[in-house]
């Protein structure tokens, strides 16, 4: 008795925390996108939610968030796995390396996306500057402007500024498979190919689980990027989950709709997390 | 034996008597810190105050309305204008915010429907001559832009039309004598003015520009549709007005101004409302559609532009009645405000004819005051004032419906969209329409 209640004194606060912080806002939003909370006239309707299914310009921004999302994790993942090789390789100056190969992940996303802007912008940007002195194009090109460059810019933009996220999850686990294994391996003949594709690969499947997750629920709630460097446009080419919720909440005043669609795409992330919590859950037991 | 002194050194009559002074000092140094506490402090935000010429202007304002009430402190806090909205929507939410603040006609609707902005009545009606007189000296149109089922809860400050900017020394060198009177002429105009600057080399001067970023589209775009003698919606904002022959034309003749004739900067989908002004500071175009305030803020950012002489004003090329767009400043005080009256106190002295006069001298801008623009002997005699006082009965405010941000944001990403090349002229066209129409009838 004494001891379940001093677990209730350890656990206690830490759980009331959470529903302060997570629960409260989270039943909030799911009172919210049924009219049942902060409205004139409250009454249970589904409305917000028949909405979401009819609305072009959700379906847009979830085309758009798909195509986001998964380029920028592909682009992560690989940039992310190539930079950890490489800094787990035994090279002087090591620490250097890891520091320089951190240093995107501690920008914020806004200050990110303004560099990125100014980077990409049509008439004084770094990129058109150059391009145009290599003669590699004769007009400027509209990076923000044209709908598919647009995208193109937000993808190259993130994947520069989330990959090391993902390279410090795999570096880690590259620094956990066991040395032997590749002595092992080279007794039997097996070239660097070869150590990679039946070692490396297979001792950082669980890392590559976690880091793939993980990736996917950030960048689908990413928003400062987005909204510094196309603010969802031209037209809503780049209007992903997140700037549509803003806008619908903070421009629109729709507070219910908005609340529709943070619910679906917090179902969604649920979704995308549950491989996650299975692995973790079977670990457990 | 021990001995005890008296307390005091004289318990007899002097007693009596310093208990008294010590009572009265006392009350008076009491006093004291209960009237340093009675200063009341008032917090007053304003997009114009991240803007230096505004903000000049508006801190020596406040330093004289501080001057005139030493029981009050004006705080300022900037806001940007494209962050306006937001921040003052969450923080009037939370039952926060700042007590007195500013407004442009586009979120106002709103503001008053959600019960963010105080009604002003009661505090009009007290003033002489009650409400009517109040009125009388406003323009209509200024405040019924502030008005809901007869309640005043804003004070209109100041009201201009927009007007076409042109640059006299670009337009003489491209061999134009006089502002455009009609579109062909500003077509013709545009694409004139559009060549490289060293008569060699890649185009790096255009004809004009438009704002298709969020911050000041409105305001800009507008001026092509009325111009054409169309509207974004009908009268009475019951559905969408842009299935007509001149809707379609105005929109087909932005984006060809772009698309086709190039007579824009690249890069335009970006451009916002500063980003016009230094286009036009810095020479990089001919002639935008801008309003008075234009002029300082230029003269700011480039003082070798000689802007005051160099950028001329001219009305809309058009021969429609209503062919420009009105833009008004007004201010509200917060619901939630501690202190009613002393906002009020504001409020009205950021409004009165010495501070109308004020904003013209300092920021070249018409007041929403009949009797200012009549009478200032500044404006008067100024022509280009002249000009915009004639202008502001052939412009219109946008529509004054709460869904506004909704449907101005439903148009913009069309004509972006269009303008991209993502879709073509008439589908961005009719995907607005129904877009447009589809808000309304929620």
């Amino acid at each position: 008795m004494g001891e379940s209640r001093s677990v209730l004194y350890f656990v206690g606060p830490a759980f009331l925390l959470l529903i302060l912080v997570l629960g409260f806002p989270a039943m909030a939003a799911v009172l919210q996108s049924f009219e049942l909370l902060w409205v004139p006239e409250a009454g249970f309707s589904l409305a917000n939610y028949q909405r979401l299914v009819t609305d072009p310009g959700f379906h847009k921004a979830f085309a758009n968030t798909a195509v986001y999302v998964s380029c920028v994790v592909a682009f992560h993942m690989s940039l992310g796995l190539g930079a950890a090789l490489l800094l787990n390789a035994d090279i002087p100056g090591k620490w250097l390396f890891r520091v320089a190969a951190i240093l995107p992940w501690t920008i914020p996303d806004v200050i990110g996306g303004i560099v990125w802007r100014f980077m990409f912008d049509t008439l004084p940007g770094f990129v058109n500057g150059a391009l145009l002195r290599m003669a590699l194009v004769d007009q400027p090109l509209e990076w923000l402007g044209h709908p598919k460059l647009a995208m193109f810019s937000l993808i190259v933009a993130e994947g520069w500024r989330g990959y090391p996220f993902i390279m410090l999850i795999l570096l880690a686990g590259l620094q956990a498979i066991p040395q032997h294994l590749y002595e092992a391996a080279a007794v039997d003949g097996a070239n660097r190919w070869h150590c990679f594709r039946y070692i490396t690969l297979p001792s950082l499947k669980k890392m590559f689980m976690i880091a793939l997750v993980l990736d996917v629920i950030w960048e689908c709630r990413l928003f400062g990027m987005v909204y510094s460097m196309t603010g969802g446009g031209p037209g809503n080419a780049t209007e992903v989950i997140s700037i549509m919720t803003y806008r619908q909440y903070f421009e629109y005043y729709n507070n219910g709709y908005a609340a529709a669609i943070a619910v679906a795409l917090a179902l969604l992330m649920l979704a995308v997390s549950t491989p996650y919590l299975r692995m973790s859950m079977r670990e457990e037991r | 034996m021990m001995r005890f002194h008296r307390p005091f050194p004289a318990a007899t009559g002097t007693f009596p008597r310093l208990c008294a002074a010590l009572t009265l000092g006392f009350s008076l140094f009491a006093g004291a810190p209960a009237a340093a506490q009675s200063k009341v402090t008032l917090v007053y935000s304003d997009w114009h105050l991240s803007e230096p010429v505004w903000n000049r202007s508006l801190q020596e304002a406040m330093a004289d309305f501080q001057k005139a009430n030493p029981d009050i402190k004006v705080e300022l806090e900037p806001v940007a204008l494209g962050q306006r909205d937001v921040r003052y929507s969450t923080a009037l939410r939370a039952k926060r915010g700042p007590d007195v603040f500013t407004l442009d006609v586009n979120p106002i609707q709103q503001f008053i429907q959600r019960g963010w902005v105080m009604d002003l009545t009661p505090f009009i009606q007290k003033e002489s001559g009650g409400l009517e007189q109040w009125k009388s000296d406003f323009y209509p149109r200024a405040l019924d832009v502030v008005s809901s089922k007869g309640k005043v809860y804003g004070v209109p400050k100041t009201l201009v039309p927009m007007m076409l900017f042109y640059n006299t020394k670009m337009f003489a060198d491209a061999g134009l004598a006089k502002p455009p009177a009609n579109w062909d002429e500003f077509r013709d105009a545009a694409r004139a003015l559009t060549k490289s600057r060293s008569g060699s080399g890649p185009v790096d001067q255009w004809g004009t520009t438009i704002v298709l970023a969020p911050a000041g589209f409105d305001l800009r775009f507008s001026v092509f549709l009325r111009g054409f003698g169309a509207d974004l919606l009908k009268p009475d904002y019951s559905a969408s007005a842009l299935d007509t022959p001149e809707a379609k034309k105005a929109f087909n003749f932005i984006v060809d101004l772009i698309r086709k004739d190039g007579v824009m900067p690249p890069g335009v989908a970006q451009v916002d409302a500063n980003g016009a002004r230094q286009l036009l500071a810095t020479q990089r175009i001919g002639m935008a559609f801008e309003s008075a305030w234009a002029h300082p803020i230029i003269a700011d950012i480039n003082p070798q532009l000689d802007a005051w002489n160099t950028l001329k004003l001219a009305p809309v090329p058009s021969d429609q009645p209503i062919r420009s767009t009105l833009h008004l400043k007004s201010l509200f005080i917060n619901p939630n405000t501690d202190h009613p009256e002393q906002a009020w106190k504001l409020v009205k002295f950021l409004t009165d004819r010495a501070q109308m006069q004020r904003w013209f001298d300092d920021n070249n801008l018409l007041s929403a005051r009949k009797s200012v623009n009549a009478e200032y002997k500044a404006i008067r005699e100024n022509d280009n004032a002249a000009l915009m006082a004639s202008e502001l009965e052939r412009a219109a405010f946008m529509p004054l419906t709460p869904k506004w941000p909704e449907i101005n944001e439903a148009f913009r990403q069309n004509l972006q969209a269009a303008v991209a090349g993502s879709k073509s002229t008439d589908q961005a066209l009719r995907d607005a329409h129904a877009q447009i129409n589809q808000i309304i009838a929620r």
